[in-house]
């Protein structure tokens, strides 16, 4: 018999430990765990260790925040928004250390961590600064007379935050394959708990019809919430996509630590539930746009 | 088919028609973030000489059909119609690494040094405590020390792009020029570099940036100002960069980017 898996965000958040290591799914704009990552913010956590590929808006917000002292991932940038300037100004005056890896290094750091490994080698960075900069990346010699090769060592994550399409009450774990790109292949099975967000929860059965859509079987994953438009104002294709209006929102706000107050109060500490948070945003109108894909200024 | 020289071209398209030039029938090309350069000159080289080139967009979509570039080159709109989705850990990386497949790669970095090395990290001198922390490397890091053909695009050719010595290498070109690369067992390395002011390439022993072209209109000395170090100059007479033809500007305007996109990158 599967175990139940199903919860809600707060009791999910809640067993995140201050000055743990959380990993993101997240590609610039695209797919990022945004109502794990507003709870994680509302709780007050602190001293967060946040690795993600490629990361947007939710590393902005925690750094906004307070809740990270440390990035370890390749880069961090809104893409067509603009770089993360909550993020910035803290790593410019020393309150968040960055790892900054290249892909293959934190895949391969995953990748360790996933199989047990105490590192993998990569080829890249070689010639760069990336490495002396970095106590996890080690040039090694080739046991077999090759070139040396960069060993990158395991990396565990406490937590892994994800975002699915779908899931059932037991944690089977559904995405869409236009999705998969940011982070799913490796980091939810190199972390130590999963907690995952999904547009819907489903009838095993369901699940069943595609099984070549689940990403992730129940017993990896210990926690799953039912958030509609959790993923939101990043695009979780192919359901919705990014929230032009609200990115540039946060970003007007972004530099000045009263528009920051005030911007957190009125979308991650006043709404209770997701509802009161997606009529704050615009409500069914704004939602059906973002269901087309519009781009709504 | 047009081929003849246009008449009205803009720089933006002559960047595009520039670095459309690199690509060859064969080949893949992948773009990531604020990519609309490349992704202008993937879908010419398409249109134009090169109909069999496979494209990575988003390095998400494979050989994608976009109705026209989209205000991001890292959003679903652009790799619409393709004939695979890649997952980065477990395709898009073999794709790459293997080093059969992939060979050039096209670059954006905010800092360029005289021997082609690359910095998206940080501006400043002390890495943890940075004037400027840019976006971070990325794929960089990877594409500069694993063979590949570099291709650097920059339209705001300044001082403060092109400099003498990069803050922090977070991209592997020349290093510290001559034969350090081939030392370290790296291949491939830089070869171009395309701005909004002439086309670059590297001396081949030296590899010293070295002035290749000059887009109408500019002079060597123009360059010369604005560029943070001594260009290699070797010609008293510096040869013009072709300009796009009629049919090229017609398709970058009117079917490939009509809304303009690529102009997002000027002026940065």
């Amino acid at each position: 018999m599967s175990k139940e898996k199903l919860t809600s965000l707060a009791e999910a958040i809640g067993t995140v430990p201050d000055g743990s290591t959380v990993a993101i799914q997240n590609m610039a704009t695209q797919s990022a765990p945004m109502a794990s990552v507003r709870e994680l913010i509302r709780q007050g956590h602190t001293g967060l260790e946040v690795v993600a590929l490629v990361g947007g808006i939710p590393i902005d917000l925690m750094a906004a925040a307070g809740s990270m002292d440390r990035f370890t991932g390749a880069a961090v940038s809104m893409e067509q928004f603009g770089l993360c300037q909550a993020y910035r100004n803290a790593v410019e005056s020393g309150r968040i250390v960055v790892q900054e890896l290249s892909e293959t290094a934190l895949n391969a750091r995953l990748g360790a961590g996933a199989r047990n490994l105490p590192f993998l080698p990569t080829r890249g960075m070689i010639g760069t600064d990336l490495i002396a900069i970095n106590p996890d990346l080690v040039m090694v010699p080739d046991p077999f007379g090759g070139p040396d090769v960069v060993a990158c060592r395991a990396l565990i994550p406490d937590v892994a935050l994800v975002h699915c399409h779908r899931a059932d009450r037991f944690g089977n774990l559904q995405m869409e394959p236009t999705a998969v790109w940011p982070d799913i292949g490796i980091m939810p099975k190199a972390a130590k708990h999963v907690i995952a967000t999904v547009e819907e929860i489903v009838d095993t059965e369901l699940l069943r019809s595609n099984p070549e859509k689940t990403i992730l079987p129940g017993f990896m994953v210990d926690a799953v919430v039912e958030v509609p438009f959790g993923a939101h104002p990043t695009s979780f294709n192919p359901r919705y996509g990014y929230d032009t209006a609200f990115h540039r929102g946060w970003i007007s706000v972004s530099r000045d630590p009263e528009g920051i107050s005030a911007w957190m109060q009125r979308y991650v500490y006043e709404p209770d539930t997701q509802e009161e948070y997606l009529e704050r945003v615009g409500g069914t109108d704004r939602l059906e746009a973002l269901k087309r894909w519009e781009i709504t200024e | 088919m047009n081929d003849k020289p246009s008449t009205d071209w803009t720089v933006d398209e002559l960047m595009v028609t520039t670095l459309a030039a690199t690509l060859d029938n064969d080949d893949q090309a992948c773009n990531g973030m604020a990519s609309f350069i490349p992704v202008c000159a993937f879908q010419l080289a398409r249109l134009t000489h090169a109909p069999d080139l496979v494209w990575l967009a988003s390095s998400i979509g494979l050989d994608a059909r976009p109705e026209r570039v989209p205000a991001s080159t890292l959003e679903a709109p652009l790799w619409r119609d393709s004939i695979m989705y890649l997952e980065q850990y477990s395709t898009f990386w073999d794709i790459v690494l293997n080093g059969r497949w992939l060979q050039k790669f096209c670059v954006g970095a905010a800092q360029l040094d005289r021997y082609g090395n690359g910095n998206n990290s940080v501006i400043g001198d002390v890495y943890h405590r940075p004037k400027v922390r840019l976006p971070g490397t990325a794929g960089l890091g990877d594409m500069g020390s694993i063979g590949k053909r570099l291709f650097f695009w920059n339209p705001n050719h300044n001082p403060r792009s092109f400099v003498e010595k990069v803050d922090f290498v977070s991209c592997a070109g020349w290093l510290g020029g001559g034969d350090e690369r081939e030392r370290l067992g790296l291949t491939g390395g830089p070869e171009l570099v395309i701005t909004n002011l002439c086309v670059m390439d590297f001396h081949t022993e030296t590899r010293h940036m070295r002035l290749k072209s000059l887009h109408p209109g500019v002079t060597a000395e123009e360059v010369q100002d604005a560029t943070g170090f001594e260009l290699l100059i070797e010609d008293s007479v510096v040869p013009e960069t072709v300009v796009p033809t009629v049919e090229q500007v017609g398709l970058i305007r009117d079917v490939i980017d009509p809304d303009g996109m690529r102009l997002r990158e000027f002026g940065r």
